[in-house]
């Protein structure tokens, strides 16, 4: 099929380059020239058009026949010429490239390309002047995909291989593909280094200007779902926030970014799944806007908080909705000036591209490479091959390498991670109390390579070990040694342990990092400067949180004390309790009266009953499904509830006395702890109690919960309720 | 078809209409008939997936049926789906354990598929019993390392281990590729004798795994096939995994790689070279 192009009936074309940007200013090519006035040629990526990349995170989709292009001059009648990889003989004759980058003195392009089915995506460098292919070594084992250059001779990727040696790669939180995550490389395959892991992807690296890197990540913690813009040094630290988090993203997923001008991007806005990686376009401004000479720029005060966008093509779904005919989807963007509706390069295909209703209809998305006018909202056709996917379309011209940055790596920690924050008090997303504050709770997250089932319980939250409680000092500050790479999470958290504030994602740090905040989520408008000799301080004085224990180390099955519990397996921390103290009211038997609520299939009229039951006893098959049809026993169905994600929604029909007594992430509000009203734990404990109320168990007259017995309630709930944790994970039990 | 045997409980959902917050979720019944009936592999995916968390009695039908599907990706996408429902999952797990003992190749492949996309651990010792049946063929053999791969446990070592010696070459590289990825697997010295294997494909395979799980036994055998295999991938792989060891023993051979015809043997040489101590 190669070079097969489809005749394109735009014979005008030329001249309409020529004139889309008239009028515009000075934010690109001369008016006369048109935005691609200047550009001799064009670098196009063509794959076989396919099916099977519906999701944002598939990297691991293979046809053979991929090529690397030259489109010159860039206009539809313009020749075409492949650049790669045919030269390279019988090794690259079934290549299959997932996508490329140009160098900054456009002599040479970076690709990621799949050499047979039955290898893994690897690195590749091609010299534009004589065609010389060499790999760009990682493991062969390992997919590494999505390059790009870096300033200093390095490249950026992502990939599936993990950091830490002989420990397997999280999978994501639909437990069926395994997470790609960042690393670096020098350009001749020496100095490979991964990045700190995130519970779920990261993908689509792009370089600003400024020298950072902007990525999508996705996040999942509880009801968080979605992949939204971040930023990184390019030595993988300092990781921040940069744009759709907390609900300033008008999708669920942001992707594909790349920078218009500084602190401006164009990205895809889009839905997870089935969406081909394609969506509509916006630009993202992520300081302050400033317009000069034509120029719009966002240079200053980047931040989640500052940063507005614009839609460009606004008919275009942002959801998984199938799109109308001549509507389409937009797979890439690159910019080819700043104006204020800038001129683009897009790639586009027509009809739903919606990979369900295409893969019924026998289909393929068809993306082409078209003109994209912004202001006008019209596309010009360059090149569309029927039977190929025409993808990434960039100039090929030279560009301003930023200048290299990078952050420090402390080597005292120890290969530990810093983390921490000047004050605790101070955040954007919640008003704490003065004095309410303890410390601030740290927990790592896993999935279920470490040996679990697929799901940890009904909840939807992923795995959580309690590394500890760092306690604040007088000045409100708060800092922690951790383990380096690996998902973290924290909570603020009272004297009892109980949760004021959740911090709704997982972060991570590389060995030796320090990672300072201002506060608990402070202002993303403001600048934090931490000094070397704050860091210094606060690295003497860091509570040390199981830094430099080993993961598999990092789980406490017999704890002494309630400070001692890591994990909280329900069948042997939480049950054991359960059996000892309540199950006598609390059993199949229900002495204690309590009315059952009922499940109504309103299709058929059949009537579920439940009654509260705290005994280990397994489920009802008839309510197995109302357990999101967990495997689990009676109790953790009673106190956890049916499947959180149902209930969340409203979609279930319950009607009765029905609660849910233990909340995820919400120890505080939850019945249980409340109405068994537990004792102070910190900085000792002591018989206070949390709340005005007669304990359950005092009342009842019968012996209360010790103090360890109140923290694994409370460390259950405020760690998502899962039934598994490391200490009861079926995997050490398995026959 | 399994008889799943159970009444499902009376639980009711209204329209799950797709939004920016259930990416990935909704989808009926209807919707998971209609791309069974499509045939199109990517369609059952889609729907199932978006299936995710329906409760609906009549999908659970459906998709059991899916479970033994011709296809591989429909299989595990269908046990992905009853994964996700960990009740159902255990009640179909006991029937396809018993398949492993008694059911022919294609009964075995669809159950070892099963249990490996389910993660279930309890039933290692039937995945260890089957391995050792001399009447499955390789589609058979095929599922079962890819169970045990799946599971990742060491217990499932005996699955790999035994499928290294299979006569067909595609079961020998799935289980050294699937030995790498055992959590906590202690040692990848049973894989070193795969580095002399007659199939070039296990003798690449075989040096990512211990190259990957930094093998020393491995480094005479792996600098053999550096300088003298005849397969490009199998050089290059052993160049990386030379690297990965850095030994400093290793350089005349990778000195010598580095002028390899090949220029993926050629670059990955020059990249170990730079990794040796």
């Amino acid at each position: 099929m190669k070079n097969s192009m489809k005749s394109i009936a735009i014979g005008a074309a030329v001249m309409t380059l020529g004139t889309v940007g008239a009028g515009c200013g000075n934010g690109g090519p001369s008016d006369d020239e048109g935005p691609l006035g200047g550009v001799e040629s064009l670098i196009i990526l063509q794959r076989p058009k396919r099916n099977d990349g519906g999701d944002i995170f598939q990297y691991t989709s293979y046809k053979p026949g991929a090529r690397l292009v030259r489109l010159s001059p860039p206009t539809a009648d313009g020749k075409l010429t492949t650049i790669c990889c045919d030269q390279g003989g019988s090794e690259f004759s079934t290549i299959d490239i997932s996508s490329y980058d140009i160098s900054f003195d456009a002599k040479s392009i970076v690709f990621a390309g799949k050499l047979a089915d039955n290898q893994r995506y690897g690195l590749f460098l091609l010299q534009l002047s004589d065609g010389a292919i060499t790999p760009i070594m990682t493991d062969p084992g390992r997919d590494a995909v999505s390059p790009i250059f870096l300033p200093g001779n390095r490249v950026m990727f992502t990939s599936n291989a993990v950091v830490e040696a002989g420990a397997p790669q999280h999978v994501d939180e639909y437990e069926r593909g395994t997470t790609i995550q960042l690393g670096t490389v020098n350009l001749d395959g020496s100095d490979l280094q991964m990045g700190p892991r995130n519970l779920s992807h990261r993908t689509f690296p792009t370089l600003a200007s400024d020298g950072r890197v902007v990525f999508t990540q996705w996040d999942h913690l509880g009801p968080e779902n979605s992949g939204h813009l971040m930023r990184v040094t390019p030595d993988m630290q300092d990781l921040r926030e940069f744009f759709g988090k907390e609900g300033s993203s008008p999708s669920n997923s942001t992707l594909k970014a790349r920078e218009i001008s500084p602190g401006r991007f164009i990205a895809i806005a889009t839905a997870r799944s089935r969406t081909i990686t394609s969506g509509t376009l916006i630009d993202i401004r992520a300081g302050i806007v400033e317009t000069h000479g034509g120029v719009v720029s966002a240079p200053q005060n980047q931040s989640e908080a500052n940063a507005t966008y614009h839609i460009l093509t606004p008919d275009v779904p942002m959801d998984g909705a199938p799109s109308a005919d001549t509507v389409g989807r937009y797979y890439d963007a690159f910019p080819l000036n700043a104006k204020d509706k800038p001129d683009l390069l897009v790639s586009w295909a027509n009809g739903p591209v919606e990979s369900g209703e295409l893969a019924a209809a026998g289909l393929s998305a068809n993306f082409g490479v078209y003109l994209y006018d912004s202001e006008h909202q019209q596309r010009r056709p360059i090149l569309d091959d029927p039977e190929m996917w025409d993808i990434f379309a960039q100039p090929l011209r030279t560009r301003t390498a930023p200048v290299v940055i990078s952050s420090a790596q402390d080597p005292k920690l120890g290969g530990q991670t810093l983390i921490g924050s000047l004050n605790v008090y101070d955040s954007s997303l919640h008003t704490f109390k003065d004095g309410e504050i303890y410390g601030v709770r740290v927990m790592e997250g896993f999935s279920s390579e470490e040996g679990f089932p697929r799901e940890f319980g009904t909840t939807l939250f992923e795995g959580h070990a309690n590394l500890g409680v760092a306690p604040i000092a007088a000045d409100k500050s708060w800092s922690a040694k951790v383990p380096a790479n690996v998902p973290l999470h924290l909570q603020a958290v009272d004297v009892f342990g109980m949760s004021l504030f959740n911090e709704p994602v997982w972060f991570s740090g590389r060995a030796g990092e320090a990672r300072m905040c201002g506060g608990c989520h402070e202002d993303r408008t403001r600048t934090t400067n931490v000094t070397p000799g704050q860091l210094d301080t606060f690295a003497l004085g860091a509570a040390p949180l199981f830094g430099t224990v080993a993961r598999s180390a990092r789980l406490n099955k017999t704890p002494a004390t309630a400070t001692d519990i890591v994990g909280v397996g329900w069948d042997t921390q939480i049950q054991p309790m359960l059996t000892a103290k309540c199950v006598e009211c609390h059993g199949a038997d229900n002495k204690a009266g309590i009315a059952p609520y009922t499940i109504t299939d309103m299709a058929t009229g059949t009537v579920t009953s439940w009654t509260f039951n705290l005994t280990g006893d397994p489920l009802p098959a008839a309510l197995a499904v109302a357990a999101g049809d967990g495997a689990y026993s009676s109790s953790y169905f009673s106190l956890a509830g049916p499947d959180m994600e149902a209930i969340a929604k409203a979609k279930l029909l319950i009607a009765g006395n029905f609660k849910v007594y233990m909340k995820p992430e919400d120890a505080r509000s939850s019945p249980a702890i409340t109405k068994l009203n537990p004792t102070r734990l910190f900085p000792s404990p002591s018989t206070d109690r949390a709340f005005a109320t007669m304990p359950h168990l005092i009342e009842q007259g019968r012996a209360d919960l010790t103090s360890k017995e109140f923290y694994a309630l409370i460390l259950s709930c405020d760690m998502g309720v899962n039934y598994f944790a490391r200490e009861n994970k079926p995997a050490a039990t398995a026959p | 078809m399994k008889n799943i045997g159970i009444k499902l409980a009376a639980v009711a959902f209204l329209a799950l209409a797709p939004s920016v917050a259930l990416a990935g979720k909704g989808g009926s019944a209807a919707q998971i008939k209609a791309a069974v009936a499509s045939t199109s592999t990517d369609a059952i995916i889609a729907e199932l997936e978006r299936t995710e968390s329906l409760i609906c009695d009549e999908c659970v039908q459906i998709v059991t049926g899916l479970t033994e599907d011709s296809r591989y990706e429909v299989r595990e996408v269908a046990a992905w789906w009853f994964a996700r429902r960990p009740a159902l999952k255990d009640m179909l797990a006991a029937q396809f354990s018993d398949d492993l003992a008694t059911g022919g190749t294609l009964k075995v492949r669809n159950a070892a598929d099963f249990l490996g996309g389910t993660k279930t651990y309890a039933a290692l010792p039937q995945l260890r019993a089957a391995i050792h049946r001399g009447d499955l063929g390789s589609d058979a053999k095929l599922a079962l390392v890819r169970a045990a791969g799946a599971i990742a446990h060491v217990r499932g070592n005996e699955v790999l281990s035994t499928a290294m010696a299979d006569g067909d070459a595609r079961v020998r590289g799935a289980a050294v590729t699937a030995w790498r990825d055992v959590l906590d697997q202690p040692s990848a010295q049973p894989i070193v004798a795969l580095l002399a294997d007659p199939d070039a494909d296990v003798r690449a395979r075989a040096a990512t795994v211990v190259g990957g799980m930094t093998e020393q036994s491995a480094r005479p055998a792996l600098e053999a096939i550096v300088l003298h295999d005849p397969d490009s991938f199998a050089r290059r792989n052993a160049a990386w995994a030379l690297g990965q060891l850095g030994n400093a023993a290793s350089r005349p051979a990778l000195v010598q790689a580095s002028a390899d015809k090949s220029t993926l043997v050629r670059g990955a040489a020059k990249a170990a070279l730079s990794s040796l101590r």
